[in-house]
Order: C-alpha cells, then sequence, then structure tokens
C-alpha cells in the first residue's frame, strides 16, 4: 500500500496537476487507438457479411457445385439421380434492384419454390409462407428485413428490363436481404437459358466431404468444380487479406506517431523530475522503483488512451466501414456490410495497444530515469550534451537500418503479402528518425547566422533551444515527419496511380458513347442487356462501329477473375490498350481472332505469375479448355484480375450473346448529342443507361477518389496526431524552461517577444520535420508503388509529383504546427518571472 | 533626485488569503556609481526591494522612481523598455542560458533590444570582465565564478544606470567571491553605475558605499560607508 500511496503522489498527482499536457498525450494515444479500431471494426464488418444473403440461404447443404457461365441443366439431373442419398438443390444468383425512392440493390435467388422447405428458411425446415400460392411465375418471397409484407406489390429492375411482381410470403430467420424467386422466372428473367449457378448438395455424414466430393466428380463434365460449401467465399475473404493489410498498417502509422509522443512526455517527465529522482534515491528507491513508477506512468495514459481510443474507433468505424465497404465492392466484390461489432477482443486489442505502444515508448526514457546517479540529479545539460554527442553514432545505425530496407525492398511477397516491404517501410521511418538529431544540429549551425541575421533574436534563440534539446526535439522531428512522410507518400502513391487511371482511359475509353444495363453492375456482377441491341445499334446511320463485352465470373486457381469477350476486330482497330510487351495493340488483337488464345491484365498475370507464351486452363462451363498467353496488358479497372479474348472463341465454350457493355463509335461529323439520340430511340422501353465518353471517365474517376478516401481519412488522424504532439510538447517545452522564459523577460524580452519565439520553435520544428518527411515520403512511395502496391495488388503505377495536392496538405499541416504553439506562448508569457527564477 | 527613490514603500503578498507584508514603509535613495549592499535574514525582503527596482515588480503602496521615472505607472511596453536600458540582473545560480554560447550569452539583451551592435559590444563587455578568450564556450564548460563573470558581462551589457545583484557570491567560493566583489566595485567606480547587492555575506559589506540593513520589510538601519551626493 505504502508503494501505491507513493505512486499516487509521485506520478499520478503530477499528471492530473497538468491536465493539458495530460489530456493532449492521452489524445494521441486515443486517436492512434481510434484508428486501428476503426479499421479492425469497419473491415470486419465491410467483409463479414460478404454475399451472407446468400450463404444463409444455403442451409445446411455441404457441398457446391459451380461453373464459369453457368452448370449445364442436365449436369443437375446426373447428380439429382445419381444413386447417393443426396439432397440436390439447383440456384440461381443475381443481382436485382428493388424500385423506390431509395434504389436497393437485393441479392435475387432463384430456387424451386415448392421443394425447397428445408433449405429456404435456414434450416428452420418450413416453407416459405405462401409457397402454396400456384401463380409463383409474378410471386417473389423477400427476407424479413427488407420491410414488405404478404400481398405487396413490388417493381424490379432486373438486367435491361423492369417488372412488377406479387410478394407471396415474407421469410422469416434470414439474415440479411434476398429476394427468392422460383426456378423457371428466374431463369427467364435473369437469361440463364436453362443454366444453374450453383448446385447445393445435402450430403450424408456417411463419407467425408473430400470422399463426397472425389465420388461426384465422376459423374459430372471436367469444367464443373465440386468444393466444400463456403470454398469461394472463403476464398474471396483471403482474397481481401492484402487490401486489409495494407490498410491495417496504414492505420498502425497513427498509432507510430503517438508512440514518438509518449516517449517524448515520458521523457519530458524524467528530465523535469532529475531533481526529485535524485532526491528519491538518496532517500533510499532502488533503481526498480524508479523504473517502474514511470512505466506506470505511461501504463496510465496507455490504458486511459485505450479506453478512450476504443470509444472513438467504435464511432470512426461507422463512417470508416462504409468507405471500406464502397473499396470492396469497387475492387473485390458485391457485399453488404454487416452491423458493426464491438466485441472483447477488440476491446482487449484497443487496451492492448494502448497500453503496449505506451510501455514500449516510455521504455528507454524509465530506464534512463532509472540509471540517473542522486549526485548526477542536479547537473542540468548532460543528458542533452549526451544526446548531441550521440548523434554520429545514431547516423551511423540509420545508414545500417537504411541497407537493411534496401534489401529488404528486394525482396519477393511473403504469401502475396509484401512483408519485407513493410519491414523496409518501418526501417525506414526509424533510419530516418535515428537521422533527425544530425540534421537539428547541421541545420542549427548552419543556419544560426543566416536566422539570427533575418528574423532576429527570437529566431536564433529558439534555434538554439531546439538544438540544445536535442534529444526532444528529434523525438518531435521524428513524429511530424513520420506523419508527413505517410502523408507525402500515399499523396504521391495515390496521385500517381489516379493519374496513370487517367491515362489509361484516355487509352481505353474510345468510344463515344456508352451503354450499361440500368442495373449496378460491380467487379462480380455482369448484368446483361438484350442481344438485339448491338444488332439494331448497328444499323443506326450515326454509328460507325459498335462493340461489346461479356464478362463471366470464372475461377483459377482458386482465385475469383473475370472472363471478358470482346470482338477482337473491333478492339484491334479501336482501342489502344497497352501491353507490357509493348506489342501493338491491332498486332495482338488480330492473333485473337478465332484462336485458343488470351490476353491478361497485370494484375492477374502478378496474381498467377503467368507470363506471355504461358497456356491457361480455363473451366469453362462443362468443358476445359486450354488457351495461350498472347501479352499481358495494363488494366485498372479490377484488382482481381481480367481474361480477355474474342467473342467467337469464348461463344465456342460458353452461351450467351446478351452483352454487359455495349460501346458506340459515332461516324465523323456526328454530334454526340445526336448520336445519344439516336442510340436512345433504339432504347426505348429497355432499362439501359447510356454515358457519354466525359461522363463515364468522370464517374470513373469519383470511383477511384472513393476508394482511397479512406487512406486520406487515416492520414488526417495520423497528421492530427502529430500537430497535437508538437502542441503538447511546446507546452512541456514552456513548463520545462520556464526558468528561461522568465529570465528573458529580466533581459528585457517583451511578451511579443516571448510569443515569437515559441512560434519560430513551432515553424523551425515544421520546417526540420517537413524536409525530413518529404524526403522520407519519397523514399516511401517508391517503396509503395514499386513494391508494396506491386505485390499487393500488382499494378504498375508511374511515377507523378502531384505537386499541388503535396503543396496544399504540406502547407496546411505547417500552419496547423505553428498554430499549435499559440497555447504554449500564451502560458509561457503569462509565466511571473519572479516565481519561476525564485524557483531555482 | 537620485539614480533610484523608493518613498514609502510597502509591499504585501497574499499567502493562503491572508496578506504578508515583504516591504513596510521604505524610504531609500541612491545616487549613481553608489554601490549598496541589502543584508538582511532570508524573508528580510531583499529580494523583493530588488524586483522593485528593476521594475519586475510594483510596490503596493507608496512610489519607486527610477532615474526619475514612476514604474507603477509605466505600460507593459515602458516597462520591458525601462528593464532593456536602465537595468541590469545579476543572480546568484548565475542563469546562463545553457544552449547559447558565452559570447551569445552576453548579445542575448542587447539584441532583444534590437542593438545591430551586439556582436562588438557583446565582446568589449566581456573584455571588461576578462572573459573574452572564453567567448565561444558552452556554459556547462565554465567554473562558477567565471559563469558569474559572464552573467555580470551579460547584466552591463546594454549599459544599464542601475545594476542589481541577488546573492552574487552566494554559490562561490572565498577567493571567487573576492574576485566578483573587486569586479563590482570595479563597475560602480568606473562605469559610474548604481549597484544594489542582496547579500549574507560579511565580507561583501566591506567593498560598498551603503550598507542598508533590513529586518522583517523595515529598513532598520541605513549606513554610509562613502558620501555621495547628486551628480557625483
Amino acid at each position: 500500500m505504502p508503494a501505491l500511496a507513493l505512486f499516487y503522489r509521485l506520478i499520478l498527482r503530477p499528471l492530473r496537476q497538468e491536465r493539458a499536457r495530460t489530456a493532449l498525450t492521452v489524445l494521441a494515444v486515443a486517436l492512434g487507438v481510434a484508428a486501428v479500431i476503426a479499421i479492425e471494426l469497419a473491415g470486419q464488418a465491410a467483409v463479414g457479411s460478404f454475399r451472407s444473403s446468400l450463404e444463409t440461404l444455403t442451409g445446411s447443404a455441404n457441398i457446391e457445385v459451380t461453373a464459369a457461365g453457368g452448370i449445364p441443366a442436365d449436369v443437375f439431373a446426373r447428380l439429382a439421380t445419381a444413386p447417393y442419398p443426396l439432397k440436390v438443390h439447383a440456384r440461381i444468383e443475381d443481382y436485382a434492384v428493388i424500385a423506390g425512392k431509395v434504389k436497393r440493390t437485393v441479392p435475387i435467388v432463384g430456387i424451386d419454390i415448392l421443394s425447397e422447405g428445408t433449405l429456404n428458411s435456414a434450416g428452420a425446415g418450413e416453407a416459405p409462407e405462401g409457397a402454396s400460392d400456384l401463380r409463383i411465375d409474378d410471386s417473389v418471397w423477400l427476407t424479413s428485413g427488407l420491410g414488405f409484407k404478404r400481398g405487396d406489390s413490388i417493381h424490379l429492375l432486373i438486367n435491361d428490363a423492369a417488372a412488377d411482381f406479387t410478394v407471396a410470403g415474407v421469410v422469416s430467420g434470414q439474415a440479411g436481404e434476398a429476394i427468392l424467386m422460383d426456378l423457371a422466372p428466374a431463369t427467364r428473367f435473369l437469361r440463364r437459358g436453362g443454366r444453374l449457378d450453383r448446385i447445393l448438395i445435402e450430403a450424408p455424414a456417411t463419407h467425408s466431404i473430400e470422399e463426397w466430393t472425389e465420388l461426384l466428380r465422376k459423374d459430372v463434365p471436367d469444367g464443373i468444380t465440386i468444393a466444400r460449401q463456403g470454398t469461394q467465399t472463403d476464398e474471396n475473404r483471403h482474397m481481401l487479406e492484402a487490401f486489409r493489410w495494407n490498410l491495417r498498417v496504414l492505420s498502425y502509422v497513427s498509432l507510430a506517431v503517438g508512440a514518438f509522443l509518449i516517449y517524448n512526455t515520458i521523457s519530458v517527465s524524467v528530465v523535469r523530475r532529475r531533481f526529485e529522482i535524485g532526491i528519491l534515491r538518496a532517500l533510499g528507491a532502488p533503481r526498480v522503483a524508479i523504473l517502474g513508477g514511470f512505466l506506470g506512468e505511461a501504463a496510465c495514459v496507455g490504458l486511459l488512451g485505450g479506453v478512450c481510443g476504443i470509444v472513438l474507433g467504435r464511432i470512426l468505424s461507422e463512417g470508416a466501414v462504409k468507405l471500406v465497404a464502397s473499396t470492396v465492392a469497387s475492387l473485390y466484390f458485391s457485399s453488404r456490410p454487416a452491423p458493426i461489432a464491438l466485441t472483447w477482443e477488440y476491446v482487449l486489442l484497443g487496451l492492448t495497444m494502448g497500453m503496449s505502444i505506451a510501455l514500449l515508448s516510455a521504455l528507454g526514457p524509465a530506464w534512463e530515469a532509472s540509471r540517473v546517479a542522486p549526485i548526477e540529479a542536479m547537473a542540468r545539460g548532460r543528458s542533452e550534451h549526451q544526446a548531441r554527442v550521440h548523434r554520429w553514432r545514431m547516423a551511423a545505425a540509420a545508414l545500417l537500418l537504411a541497407s537493411v530496407a534496401w534489401v529488404a525492398s528486394r525482396q519477393d511477397a511473403v504469401n502475396g503479402k509484401p512483408i519485407y516491404g513493410y519491414l523496409c517501410a518501418l526501417l525506414s521511418i526509424i533510419a530516418s528518425a535515428l537521422l533527425v538529431p544530425l540534421l537539428v544540429s547541421v541545420m542549427a549551425n548552419v543556419t544560426t547566422g543566416v536566422i539570427s541575421r533575418v528574423f532576429g533574436i527570437e529566431a536564433l534563440l529558439a534555434s538554439r533551444i531546439l538544438a540544445g534539446s536535442l534529444r526532444r526535439t528529434a523525438v518531435l522531428v521524428g513524429a511530424l515527419s513520420t506523419a508527413i512522410a505517410v502523408l507525402t507518400a500515399v499523396g504521391i502513391m495515390v496521385g500517381s496511380f489516379r493519374e496513370t487511371v487517367v491515362v489509361w482511359m484516355d487509352d481505353i475509353l474510345q468510344a463515344d458513347l456508352f451503354l450499361s444495363p440500368a442495373v449496378p453492375g460491380g467487379v462480380d456482377r455482369h448484368p446483361t442487356m438484350s442481344a438485339e441491341i448491338p444488332l439494331q445499334l448497328a444499323q443506326l446511320p450515326e454509328a460507325e462501329a459498335v462493340d461489346q463485352l461479356r464478362n463471366y465470373e470464372i475461377r483459377y486457381e482458386g482465385l475469383a477473375a473475370t472472363l471478358g469477350g470482346m470482338d477482337a476486330r473491333i478492339a484491334g482497330r479501336r482501342r489502344k490498350r497497352s501491353f507490357l510487351s509493348g506489342a501493338s495493340a491491332d498486332k495482338v488483337f488480330r492473333q485473337l481472332i478465332g484462336t485458343d488464345s488470351v490476353i491478361v491484365s497485370e494484375p492477374f498475370a502478378n496474381k498467377h505469375r503467368t507470363k506471355a507464351g504461358d497456356i491457361l486452363k480455363l473451366n469453362l462451363g462443362a468443358r476445359v479448355g486450354a488457351f495461350r498467353v498472347l501479352d499481358i496488358y495494363y488494366d485498372y479497372s479490377s484488382e482481381r484480375g481480367v481474361i480477355l479474348m474474342d467473342r467467337e472463341t469464348l461463344f465456342r465454350y460458353l452461351p450467351g450473346a446478351e452483352p454487359n457493355n455495349v460501346a458506340v463509335y459515332l461516324k465523323p461529323g456526328v454530334s454526340v448529342e445526336d448520336g445519344q439520340r439516336a442510340v436512345e430511340r433504339v432504347l426505348a422501353g429497355r432499362m439501359v443507361a447510356v454515358a457519354r465518353n466525359g461522363a463515364l471517365r468522370e464517374q470513373a474517376i469519383k470511383v477511384f477518389d472513393r476508394t482511397f478516401a479512406i487512406t486520406y481519412v487515416l492520414e488526417a488522424l495520423a497528421v492530427f496526431v502529430a500537430v497535437t504532439g508538437v502542441g503538447s510538447a511546446l507546452l512541456a517545452l514552456v513548463i520545462d524552461r520556464r526558468r528561461e522564459f522568465g529570465l528573458l523577460r529580466f533581459l528585457g524580452a517583451a511578451d511579443s517577444q516571448i510569443r515569437r519565439i515559441l512560434l519560430f520553435e513551432a515553424g523551425l520544428l515544421g520546417a526540420l520535420a517537413n524536409i525530413s518527411g518529404v524526403t522520407l515520403g519519397l523514399v516511401l512511395s517508391l517503396l509503395l508503388i514499386h513494391v508494396i502496391n506491386k505485390q499487393s495488388f500488382g499494378w504498375t503505377i508511374q511515377f507523378h509529383w502531384p505537386v499541388m495536392v503535396l503543396l496544399s496538405a504540406l502547407s496546411i499541416v505547417y500552419v496547423a504546427t505553428i498554430l499549435s504553439a499559440l497555447y504554449p506562448a500564451r502560458i509561457a508569457t503569462r509565466l511571473i518571472p519572479i516565481e519561476v527564477i525564485h524557483e531555482e | 533626485m537620485g539614480i533610484l527613490h523608493l518613498g514609502h514603500v510597502s509591499k504585501d503578498y497574499v499567502t493562503e488569503g491572508s496578506p504578508v507584508a515583504a516591504l513596510h514603509d521604505v524610504n531609500l535613495e541612491f545616487q549613481a556609481g553608489e554601490f549598496v549592499a541589502l543584508v538582511g535574514r532570508s524573508g528580510c525582503g531583499k529580494s523583493t526591494l530588488l524586483n522593485l527596482a528593476g521594475a519586475m515588480d510594483f510596490p503596493t503602496s507608496g512610489t519607486v522612481l527610477l532615474d526619475g521615472v514612476n514604474t507603477s505607472n509605466l505600460s507593459d511596453f515602458a516597462l520591458t523598455q525601462v528593464r532593456r536600458e536602465k537595468v541590469g540582473f545579476i543572480f546568484q545560480s548565475f542563469q546562463l542560458l545553457p544552449t547559447l554560447s558565452v559570447i551569445e550569452n552576453v548579445e542575448l539583451p542587447l539584441m532583444l533590444a534590437g542593438n545591430k551592435q551586439a556582436r562588438l559590444l557583446a565582446s568589449e563587455r566581456l573584455s571588461w570582465v576578462e572573459m573574452d578568450t572564453y567567448s565561444s564556450r558552452m556554459p556547462y564548460q565554465l567554473s562558477g565564478g567565471q559563469m558569474q563573470r559572464v552573467a555580470i558581462a551579460r547584466a552591463l551589457a546594454n549599459g544599464p544606470s542601475i545594476l542589481l545583484a541577488d546573492e552574487p557570491t552566494g554559490n562561490l567560493d572565498t577567493t571567487t567571491s573576492e574576485l566578483i566583489l573587486a569586479l563590482l566595485r570595479r563597475i560602480a567606480d568606473q562605469g559610474n553605475t548604481t549597484i544594489l547587492m542582496a547579500t549574507h555575506s560579511m565580507e561583501a559589506t566591506g567593498k560598498v558605499d551603503t550598507i542598508v540593513r533590513l529586518q522583517d520589510g523595515r529598513v532598520v538601519d541605513l549606513t554610509r560607508v562613502t558620501q555621495f551626493s547628486e551628480g557625483r
């Protein structure tokens, strides 16, 4: 108990007395923890419910059968009549839009309504209410979450058509949202042509799933995939790992910046209490008590920061989940975020994060405190002197770490994760932080004369105070420079990516008008249009050429990808698609015509280590085809990867002349307005959207910006933490150096001069942090573009300086840093000189 | 009128709700070049008197006239100007800025006052206290006596009319104290600078022109060893 009492008196009471500084440090930890928690919660929610509606409708099925382009109906018949005690269920799956004030995209599932009671209610064992109705052609059953009741009328947009249905029943007990429809109308509305999207099988436990799979494989053609139910979902979730990893790492930046600030806070405590430490040691306190005391202080800050961070993280996750879900939908697959669940695991994670980061950051200064010899405790300036003489040693260590970082940057990904890339980034940040003391002292020496001449004594004093408090200055510059580096690196990466995408769009978007079904598509959703549309459009006098694209979902080596068929003749003439080999588009597309050959997108090639000349074996419908890879093309439309072949080739394997997208090239001299009017006349009565070239680009850039919105939020958080830290540290500096400020008043300094000293200090800190931060940011951006992005997503990004964006961001950070000194300056000018001098 | 005039000066502090008289009805007047020792026990009001004389604090009642100017009537800006131009401070613990070199410490008040000749004047002051060879050193590289000499050079930087020294030899050994006192004596004699020195040292009183003995905030004795007249 005496130990606790002493801990309260010597550690907690001072924390409480300096409320502003304590609050700022706790805030720094809280924001770091909040960023991590928000991203974890958002990531979990965004992918946790991936196709949850479809998953919950699988009932107790344990095996699933799938095929690219759909399963031929005879396969279902074979499985259903196989001599095994199996329950076999057919599925057609797609998406429909419920028309209304707010259009909602909802999964639509075709099932055999009358025979599938056991599956329909997710194991409840009952047929859906209303299932006995005979007019099932225009009937749908809805999950209860959609808010409809039996007998309601519902207007649905499916592909390029709209139709009214009657709600025949409401299925309760379902998580998520879904529309159920009988197989026959679903086949018709969804244009499946007798093919199924999935067959679900309930197999008894007499054999293992693997054994059943092996057994059933004999009854189906080679192209059909039989796997444990949920395998694809698991694989898709796995595919998201790299994305979540990158987001997670970015969220840890705020925490790392917070770590710098805790280090600073505890260092300040140690420096300020050297005298007290000396007395305590003289009175018999062992070293371990001093160490424990300061670690205890850090733990309190960490615990408090952790608790606040969890609460803040939960609040921030509401916004974060929307941003993350939007990115997931843009790049990976359709999903609807699940409710955010702050479980005990996350609470524990937040507390552990807060405490660990606080204790780890405090270890150095706490250890230093425990080493203080009583006799030395009075010697002021000694520790700063030590920091100064070690700067060359630290610079040498920085060089060593930078070398290791360079080696790490040359290593391959580990299981698709750029582990060495992250290690390189971490080592670069540490190396940069170790170089800061040298940078500060060199800057102080080199610029003293100039600063003094140009800005006067206040700037000189500020520069000397910073150089004199080298250890603390280095930590502060390190924190701010890390935040600025990440801001710069991500800014350059996103800016370069954006510019690359804009240039790429210039190449591929050559047509004047683009048509797509009004039902929103997605990276894994390919709504179709009537096959007549391109034929009718080709007859228009305004149209010079009509290109069309048909996409299918496909799995290659267990990963989802898109298989596309386009008219290679038109594409060769019209598109300027760039290939990694540098070959001309015309030459490559000509080789595609009528042959079993494909071109693959760069992300696909990177994921599957594919190169030109390789043979890809693709499961297409019931068949397996072998396709030679002609070349690899730059593509930024999907992270999952795309395989493209000529339409004629594709339709030798898969059915479906209905295109997903149609591009219309207008004749020279025909205005876009006239062309659009002509196209819209053809489309009359069909739910097809027509977009002009410019509008499509604009939309694409909007999606791009939305995709990266979450990174901007995380960067802003890291910068806010760092700027808060600068304010907190300057406040600490004022408290710590109050004697000097008092002395300056004795020597004739005016209030305005004291204020200017603090503002100059903040300005110098900001300038140093900007210099080292931008330099480090440039290094990190190269790492992000050429290593981390390449290994995570497989895109080639052309380096580009987003000068204006960076300048504006850095200026805002700089101004914020200077403004953060206003409150400490106010405190400094309010010090009573006689009192602070008398304290000595 | 002398360089410093205190007329019926009282100073009360409020401690834990009740007023404590630090100085009570003090009437003093000092001339240019006068070297004055303020003696008395701790808490008798020596430091308070120095702070009032240096315009760092203001009397509760009475007037402090520094070179004929009533410090209580001055704005913050004017007070800063007075401190810069007329007053120099010397402290027991030297109070050199550890991050500035010797010459930079001396330059400090000159630069705060915007003096363009700061380096030149600082060098002169340092050579005056025989510390010019140490100008590029840092404070932690100096002995106590050397630090105090630098502090004196700094106090003299702006050519003040009055030098206020609070226990300037309190942290020094006897020999070094002797040297510092001799230096202060020289400053008073050659620079025509009034020096008010709070001290416990009996040796120090042997070097001064006037001894003011304080007790419980009152002047109980004033001994003029040397007679000073206005305009000496």
